[in-house]
């Protein structure tokens, strides 16, 4: 489903260099649920942003879902961003203007669907999230819960092959992140890949397999816990909670 | 795609923006709707072609001091001196100036009792020779100029010729010939048109009755000549002119040697004034309004700088983040363009009333609206190109 190899970002300013990722590789597998953690600074944003093809990087090949997308045209990649890949953001990012409907149909609208096929997807999107009766809704009317239930509906709207999400519970109470967090993994166990960047280690252990990042490289501990699919190694969650609370700290 | 529901709905929820933008539109619409309309009408007076060579006649005044000068004989030998001098093409003595914003003008009766007969349009009543059809450079499409020995030398002659203008030849006589046809002045005085020239206009530029001219035989003997000659040789004609005239008999003045186009510039300075000052009031409106939607745009990209970002990480493409700004800016213009223009057509309702100006023609509304849409596209492009490029990583950083 993912595959990056030996991919590396490097800022440049006219005085200074700095890595983002260096030699970064992993491999995602369709139906995959990884959680990606590590310190501020350590990568993970880049990283989402380079999986999400929201820039670009400077050495290494990437490939989504059998596509090199290593140097790809804007609107190529824009294009693959719009029909493979559906995000979810620590903000929630609807636009204020737009009712839940609208917010949904934005990237519905990108590609090309009329109006009777958006209006089908926007229902079931929001039926998913269990806020169909809050069609026209404008986002200020909702609750920060349901405010992210309604940005994973419309990343769910598109049917993407994978959801990147950014903290997504970063900015919900523990309450409203837990309803978030199980709504993931249903959409996981529906079959969806989802890459999830997180600071939180309860959540990072709910996941299949947390990836740590340290300085723009993985360091990779598989975690396969009760309750998920493979369950082998409950172990590791010991290191991980180490590895993360170290981080935090 | 142009998305223009949720851009509608969008506007419609945070308007305080667009309205204010919208109300400049509208006013803008208004006003340059009919400024453009005013300037286009004065144009068009300032183009009206007057039927003379108006850049070849050069016109002068001579005031004779001489008590004892018998004034009409000395005009006709001042006449025979001015045709004779080098480069001129012919030369007249003349009652009064095309152009001048002074003049005679008159009414004749269409038939031989003044109380019961209809009178002819006013026109400009020019009291000429054999010398002025060809001195004004005037085209002569109907009968034929007067011959010298028809000249009379004052208006007391009760049979008298005229050359008419073609628009007062229509006027009066609209089915029919003006060859032959008799005007009345008074019971006794009888006016035969013998001639109709194209075009000939009298002196007051402002007048409805500018285009209808009579050119009478009458060899008046006044203190105004028109001398024609290439405007190349004006200079040293007016000496030439001075030094002729002087050496015939030095006891007078000559003065106010001007063409008829310097006499024609001078009488629409005030409508020249009004098409320079419309002009700037409409350029400068065009740019307010312009600045206005440079300014919006470039507000609502700060504003929205994540959303963008978003909606680029969503799939828009740079195409779409540019036609949205373009779109969001032409629905503004189309609703300021359709109230603009509704104000417009009322305004010029009530221009016609007070300063009795023409009825606005509803292609300018329209054509303002045209304009608009191209300073907005203008306006508009290049932020929006600009925002366009914002990065679709913006939807990920805290900002």
């Amino acid at each position: 489903m993912l595959s990056m190899k030996n991919v590396s970002k490097v800022f440049k300013t006219d005085l200074v260099e700095t890595h983002a990722l260096r030699d970064f590789n992993l491999e995602v597998n369709e139906g995959e649920f990884v959680a990606v953690t590590g310190p501020s600074g350590s990568g993970k944003t880049t990283f989402l942003n380079i999986a999400g093809l929201l820039e670009g990087f400077t050495h290494g090949d990437y490939f989504l879902d059998g596509i090199n997308v290593s140097n790809l045209s804007d609107n190529k990649s824009a294009t693959i961003r719009n029909e493979k890949i559906g995000f979810i953001f620590q903000g929630f990012n609807l636009i204020p203007d737009l009712n839940l409907a609208e917010n949904i149909e934005v990237p519905l609208r990108y590609r090309g669907f009329n109006a009777k096929e958006r209006q089908r997807r926007v229902q079931e999107a929001l039926e998913q999230v269990g806020l169909a009766s809050r069609l026209k809704h404008l986002p200020t009317q909702l609750s920060g819960g349901q405010q992210q239930r309604v940005a994973i509906a419309r990343a769910l709207a598109g049917e993407p092959r994978f959801l990147l999400a950014d903290e997504p519970t970063g900015n919900l109470d523990s309450l409203m992140a837990r309803q978030v967090m199980e709504l993931l993994e249903n959409i996981n166990q529906a079959g969806t890949t989802i890459i999830m960047v997180t600071h939180d280690p309860e959540l990072a252990r709910r996941a299949q397999r947390n990836i740590q990042i340290v300085d723009g490289q993985v360091c990779d501990f598989t975690m396969y816990h009760q309750g998920y699919r493979h369950v082998s190694d409950i172990n590791a969650a010991t290191d991980i909670d180490k590895l993360v609370a170290n981080a935090d700290r | 795609m142009l998305h223009i529901k949720p851009i509608l709905s969008s506007l419609l929820r945070s308007k305080s923006g667009p309205i204010l933008l919208l109300i400049q539109i509208i006013l803008s619409v208004a006003i340059v709707a009919n400024a453009s309309f005013i300037i286009q009408e004065r144009l068009a007076l300032m183009q009206r072609d007057s039927g003379i060579k108006e850049s070849e006649v050069l016109t002068f005044s001579l005031f004779n001091f001489d008590p004892l000068i018998d004034k009409t004989a000395q005009n006709k030998i001042d006449q025979q001196i001015l045709r004779g001098l080098p480069n001129v093409i012919d030369a007249t003595s003349t009652n009064m100036l095309p152009l001048s914003g002074g003049g005679w003008s008159s009414t004749l009766k269409l038939g031989p009792d003044p109380d019961s007969t209809k009178s002819t349009p006013q026109f400009a009543m020019y009291l000429g020779t054999d010398h002025t059809i060809e001195t004004l450079g005037l085209k002569l499409i109907e009968g034929r100029n007067f011959y010298p020995h028809e000249l009379k030398d004052s208006l007391d002659s009760p049979s008298r010729l005229a050359i008419i203008s073609s628009v007062l030849a229509k006027a009066i006589w609209p089915d029919e010939s003006a060859l032959g046809k008799v005007l009345y002045e008074g019971k006794d005085a009888q006016i035969t048109v013998i001639g109709v020239v194209e075009k000939l206009q009298g002196a007051w530029i402002d007048s409805s009755s500018l285009e209808n001219s009579v050119i009478q035989n009458v060899d008046y003997g006044s203190s105004s000549y028109m001398v024609r000659a290439k405007s190349e040789f004006h200079a040293e004609l007016k000496d030439a002119i001075k030094k002729a005239l002087l050496a015939e008999n030095p006891n007078r003045v000559l003065d106010g040697f001007k063409s008829i186009e310097a006499l024609k510039d001078s009488s629409y300075r005030d409508h020249k004034l009004m098409i320079t000052v419309l002009t700037m009031m409409v350029v400068l409106l065009l740019l307010i309004t312009s600045l206005g939607l440079t300014g919006m745009v470039m507000f609502n990209i700060q504003r929205r700088t994540k959303q963008i970002g978003t909606r680029r990480a969503l799939g828009a493409k740079k195409r779409n983040i540019i036609s949205y700004f373009l779109v969001e800016n032409y629905l503004i213009c189309l609703a300021g363009g359709v109230l603009g223009g509704l104000l417009a057509i009322q305004l010029g309702q009530q221009l016609m009333k007070i300063y009795s100006l023409p009825m606005l023609e509803l292609s300018y509304p329209l054509f303002t609206v045209a304009g608009l849409f191209i300073v907005t596209t203008l306006a508009v492009y290049l932020p929006a190109r600009k925002a366009a490029n914002i990065s679709p990583a913006t939807a990920t950083r805290s900002v």
